[in-house]
């Protein structure tokens, strides 16, 4: 809709008054707020990855630590401004923040030496390395120790993703079968044989002991087999800090989570959102479309048509949560409890389909989404001229074949319209999902190599689950936030892409009918 | 006539029959489909009935102890309680619904006293005011607010803005006072400048050349506020809160579960305020601007009464939404079931309620069957209004049809 | 065939052709939506390999009689009717007619070209894909034929995988026209196919109308009567759903016996 009266010749609006500068500002201030909103997730979550210099401060009192800046406040009893520092080391000091009153600092320096370990337990490691001591005795020091501490993360890093590979593909499959009771007995000895390899391959990795130092002098002995990375920002270039940048941007994208939910990356969440509404899709695209045909094609166009339309476009208003109760209530605790009992029995009590899972989410996301795919479909529908319908029809053509040689191929736009509008919907709907499957943390996946490869009845992780649950269950909230931003931006673009998608088709949606002759 | 290709008459018989084997199959799925979304309200339904009637239940429900004050062990007056599940042995449910509707109500209440007044004047401004190039961008742009999820806005919400708001209290105080009389400034600054200049900074796209003034005013805003605190407050706004109106801070609190709610449901006011604005036939705005009228005034007199039914509509949608909303509530407002009207308390919505209770009660008991009322509740709130509006929208339609507007 | 009755909703029915010559036959039709008649107990025969026009002032009922010649009515719950339509003797509203060949059977051009969103092509390629599969070779065959029956092949024979939405209006008619050809109709309806024309169009629609009755039996409603006296043998004039008069062209254009018909075809209407 353009309003042309806007064309009509400038007035002088310096008339307008008052209000119209308050309209005016609020269409300024919702701007603010969205771009405030969208830079902080964008600068908080992309900076997390950020390999930041690792500061020494040395206080008037002469103690030193050691941490990157995370922000600056005034204090809470007026003068002055404190500042907060991430120093890591938690089994050190039982806590990875310090703060500091500004003015008490000394000194404040960057020394090139300093290095940040990432491991398994305890989290981040900021201080010196002093030596490596190998499993012979041997003590590497000096300038030649971090290049030595290099290639055994390289070669550890190897040995780990053999020892995955393993796992994954040999190990976990003769368990589930000698768990099953059907294993032979000659996977019996694979399976040990496999285990032995293990083994051998945990033993052949490098046992060497890392001394390190704080810089207020502590030392701490460190297996280098708990390390996962380790980094010297205060050395790097700036080209080096980009590279560590996005491979630890990828990182966070292709890697499980760690330390509760509060490290390490979202690949489960991505995999599992993805996996959801790939199903969702399935379910919605047929059933929408066919009821959004019924309606506008097939159903006697009279008053009680056209109060189910008003009725299915209200449904798409119905609270979320709504829909997650109804999917709680009647996939979970009844078909779901039913199948339990029929097929699933000697599991029971412990339910199999009876319970959350991958299956009733993305049914409940599906009716949840159906009003959307429905609506799209029936305006695709109504804006296809009934001079195409009646052309079809004169040629001979049965109403199924109008339908699907001539209406439905001009509609598909509109369709896919729908349908990745009710997928970015679907992506960021977290409150049903609460009730009809979704887990903290998954320990396996949903789609694996096992037969029948898609376990529908797993619970699953959730982008938009996994920043609820972080921010709101994890224990140390400050330390995971970086992580949760990141995952916010993530579940944010995701969606935006998605809706840009919708509107990018629903304009060429319009512009190819635009060209449609008007005689 | 050169040929006649006429289908066999097998393959004529296998078309008509495929054609009415479609139709039947279309017939019966479309009306199953929608029979199974509209099944909700039924299940629901269904589900709660038997609370009322079945008087086995430990703890009797009827419409008397959900909606009344009761008289609980601990209190001497009677009172509304949400506890479903004592925290010692033995002790009682209490089951008030009370507290749940009001928090419910609350929350949506405080979104809609911040979406509606920044909705409907963006809209008001994007559809007289504003430039057709710059509404063509902005427009989308707004609507795309929409579908931000409410875990991130909740997420925002409850770990970023509230310790910022903590802190801040009366930085966000001042900027509260400080932005409309600084607006209404920059109209007035405007008015003054010269031909020149009011060309260069058109009042099309004053919703861009406004965001340098509103970060001026935030810095003014910002210098302000602890001398205004120092002032008036004793430079402490929270003890002053707390001593002179009695008001005790929450961390999290209905003001900012407003915010953030104000915030997710405004792009939806906004569009749907917007279209019915724009909507209005052009015949009309001329008629107005020919005799005189100002824009504002065009808009008041004579836009607004044509729109007013699709703008209340818009409200309704929004409210609608704000009811249901369920995790910006469950991340912003702190979850505490109480009844106060003190916007600076906690509250606790059903729709959270059903979110985090709902997984843990058992299946048929009482505690369930609750929620499952409150689902209920919610649904057919929404449903009415919804309906309400979508049919107040449809005969607007056919107004502006009748007025030969193109809409 | 004796004289027709004479009844009081067609005075001028009384032009006689023998059965053998009658391609369509409608007697004692009537048709209503809901309840407001549009047509009143017609009754009149359409000659074989002939073109036929009817006039009349708009809302006359001449496109509802059109439509309800291939059953388009059917898609309209609203609709009722009485009487008998009979094409080459055969009720077209019988249950054992299937609607979707007696479509087949009268082909039906509309007033606004509608050509499918698809090659040029595939447009007239549409309807015999509807009867089944066909050898490529007798697609192609038939396509061409169709397009040069419809005096377009020359003009599209290099890009007949263009979308026929690029064809300029006459020729997007013509297309139509084409589509309707290929799948070997028996009598073409026409409804106002030159309305939304420019002149040139419009006179190569025509010459093709005139063209084409050698095989076909055509019906043309129009509005504009300078075209129906050009083109058509017989010209019905209907007026408030019913049949005024029905004559030779030539006869009713030059020596109308109904006042009624002299007033509408000299511009005398009220």
């Amino acid at each position: 809709m353009t309003a042309p009266w806007r064309r009509s010749p400038k007035r002088a609006a310096s008339g307008e008054g008052p209000w119209a500068w308050l309209a005016a500002g609020s269409v300024a201030a919702s701007l603010a707020l969205l771009a405030l909103l969208l830079g902080l997730l964008a600068v908080r979550g992309l900076g997390h990855f950020w390999p930041a210099d690792v500061a020494v401060v040395t206080l008037d009192d002469g103690r030193q630590l050691a941490g990157r800046e995370v922000k600056e406040v005034p204090l809470s009893d007026g003068d002055g401004r404190e500042r907060l520092y991430r120093t890591g080391n938690r089994d050190l000091d039982d806590a990875i923040w310090a703060w500091v009153d500004l003015d008490e600092i000394h000194e404040v320096d960057h020394p090139s030496g300093l290095v940040v370990l990432e491991r398994r337990r305890w989290g981040e490691f900021i201080g010196r390395l002093e030596a490596i001591e190998t499993e012979s005795g041997e003590r590497i020091v000096g300038e030649s120790t971090w290049l030595a501490l290099e290639r055994r993360l390289t070669a550890l890093a190897a040995h780990r993703d053999s020892i995955d590979v393993l796992r994954d593909q040999t190990i976990r499959p003769l368990v589930h079968r000698l768990e099953a009771g059907e294993a032979t007995l000659g996977e019996r000895e694979a399976l040990a044989k496999a285990q032995a390899r293990v083994h051998e391959r945990q033993a052949a990795m490098p046992a060497d002991t890392l001394v390190l130092e704080t810089v207020d002098g502590r030392r701490l002995r460190q297996p280098l087999t708990e390390v996962v990375r380790a980094l010297r920002p205060n050395a790097m270039g700036v080209t080096e800090k980009v590279v560590t940048w996005g491979r630890d941007v990828w990182r966070f994208l292709s890697e499980g989570p760690r330390a509760a939910n509060t490290a390490g990356g979202v690949w489960p969440a991505i995999f599992g959102t993805i996996l959801m509404v790939v199903l969702m899709s399935i379910f919605v695209t047929p059933f929408g479309v066919l009821a959004a045909v019924y309606l506008n094609e097939v159903a006697h166009q009279g008053r009680l048509t056209r109060w189910v339309r008003i009725g299915v476009r209200n449904l798409a208003g119905v609270p979320s949560i709504v829909y997650g109760v109804f999917g709680l209530g009647v996939f979970v605790y009844g078909i779901g409890g039913h199948l339990d009992d029929w097929f699933f029995a000697s599991s029971l009590p412990s339910p199999t389909f009876g319970t959350g899972g991958l299956l009733w989410a993305s049914l409940t996301l599906a009716l949840l989404t159906l009003p959307v795919v429905i609506v799209a479909t029936e305006e695709g529908l109504a804006r296809i001229p009934e001079s195409q319908r009646e052309g079809a029809l004169a040629l001979g053509a049965t109403r199924l074949e109008m339908l699907t040689r001539v209406v439905l191929p001009m509609a598909t736009p509109a369709m896919l319209t729908g349908v990745i509008l009710a997928v970015a919907r679907a992506a960021g709907e977290v409150a049903p999902l609460m009730l009809v499957g979704v887990a903290k943390l998954a320990p396996q996946v949903p789609l694996d190599g096992e037969f029948p490869f898609l376990h529908l009845e797993r619970k699953f992780m959730h982008l938009g689950y996994h920043i609820f649950d972080a921010a709101f269950h994890g224990g140390d909230v400050q330390a995971a936030m970086p992580l949760i931003y990141a995952t916010a931006l993530l579940l944010v673009l995701v969606i935006l892409v998605l809706n840009l998608t919708a509107i990018f088709l629903r304009h060429h949606l319009r512009s190819r009918h635009g060209t449609l002759p008007k005689y | 006539m050169q040929h006649t290709p006429s289908s066999p008459p097998l393959r004529r018989h296998f078309r008509q029959t495929r054609d009415r084997l479609a139709t039947a199959l279309i017939t019966a799925g479309g009306i199953g489909v929608i029979a199974a979304v509209m099944a909700i309200g039924v299940f629901l339904a269904v589900e709660v009935v038997p609370l009322f009637w079945s008087s086995t239940d430990t703890p009797r429900i009827n419409l008397e102890t959900l909606w009344l004050p009761q008289d609980y062990e601990g209190h001497r007056t009677p009172v509304h309680r949400w506890q479903p599940a004592m925290p010692e042995e033995g002790g009682e449910s209490r089951f008030g619904m009370l507290p749940l509707v009001w928090g419910t109500l609350e929350a949506a209440a405080w979104a809609l006293v911040i979406a509606v007044p920044l909705a409907l004047g963006a809209a008001a401004h994007s559809a007289l005011f504003m430039s057709r190039r710059l509404r063509a961008r902005l427009k989308p742009t707004l609507e795309l607010m929409e579908a931000m999820p409410g875990v991130v806005v909740g997420f925002v919400a409850g770990l970023v803005l509230a310790p910022w708001l903590d802190v801040h209290l009366a930085l966000g105080m001042t900027l509260l006072i400080i932005l409309p009389p600084g607006l209404l400034l920059a109209g007035g600054l405007w008015a003054r400048l010269g031909a020149g200049l009011r060309r260069r900074l058109p009042m099309g796209w004053a919703a861009l050349w406004l965001l340098p003034w509103l970060l001026l005013l935030w810095g003014l805003s910002s210098w302000l506020a602890p001398l205004l605190e120092a002032w008036w407050f004793d430079g402490d706004l929270r003890a002053w809160l707390e001593v002179s109106l009695g008001l005790d801070y929450a961390n999290r609190n209905a003001i900012i579960v407003g915010m953030a709610m104000g915030f997710a449901v405004m792009p939806s006011i906004y569009a749907l305020a917007e279209d019915a604005l724009s909507g209005v036939p052009k015949s009309l705005v001329e008629g107005a601007e020919a005799l005189g009228a100002t824009r504002w005034q065009t808009l008041w007199k004579v836009v607004l009464p044509a729109a007013g039914p699709g703008v209340l509509s818009a409200v309704m949608i929004g409210a609608g939404r704000a009811v249901g909303e369920t995790m910006i509530v469950l991340m912003a407002s702190g979850n505490t079931a109480l009844m106060t009207a003190s916007p600076l308390d906690g509250l606790r919505s059903m729709a959270a309620s059903i979110a985090i209770e709902l997984p843990e009660a058992a299946p048929g008991g009482t505690h369930y069957r609750l929620l499952l009322l409150a689902a209920l509740l919610l649904f057919v709130f929404t449903f009415c209004v919804n309906t309400l509006a979508e049919v107040v929208r449809s005969r607007l339609r056919r107004r502006y049809h009748r007025m030969g507007g193109a809409s | 065939m004796t004289v027709m009755q004479e009844t009081r909703s067609s005075p001028g029915a009384f032009i006689d052709f023998s059965p053998d010559a009658t391609s369509l036959e409608i007697r004692g039709f009537g048709l209503r939506y809901g309840d407001k008649p549009a047509l009143a107990n017609l009754t009149l025969r359409v000659p074989r390999h002939r073109v036929t026009a009817f006039i009349g002032p708009s809302g006359c009922g001449k496109s509802t009689l059109l439509r309800a010649l291939n059953r388009l009515h059917d898609l309209n719950e609203e609709v009722t009717w009485e009487g008998e339509i009979r094409l080459e003797g055969q009720d077209i509203h019988a249950p054992e007619v299937a609607v979707a060949e007696l479509r087949r059977r009268v082909g039906m051009v509309f007033q606004a070209p509608n050509p499918f969103p698809m090659s040029i092509y595939d447009n007239v390629a549409f309807g015999l894909r509807l009867q089944g599969r066909m050898p490529k070779r007798r697609v192609d065959d038939i396509v061409e034929w169709a397009l040069r029956s419809s005096a377009l092949w020359d003009e599209v024979k290099d890009r007949l995988r263009a979308s026929a939405w690029s064809l300029s209006g006459g020729q997007q008619q013509r297309l139509v026209i084409a589509r309707t050809l290929a799948v070997g109709p028996e009598v073409l309806l026409l409804d106002e196919p030159a309305s939304a024309l420019d002149p040139i169009s419009t006179l190569k629609v025509e010459e093709l109308i005139r063209n084409l009755k050698s095989s076909l039996t055509l019906v043309l409603v129009t509005h504009n009567m300078q075209q129906a006296a050009r083109v058509s043998d017989y010209t019905a004039f209907l007026q408030n759903g019913e049949l005024v008069e029905y004559a030779p062209t030539d006869t009713l254009f030059t020596n109308p016996r109904l006042a009624r018909t002299e007033n509408y075809i000299t511009g005398r209407m009220a």
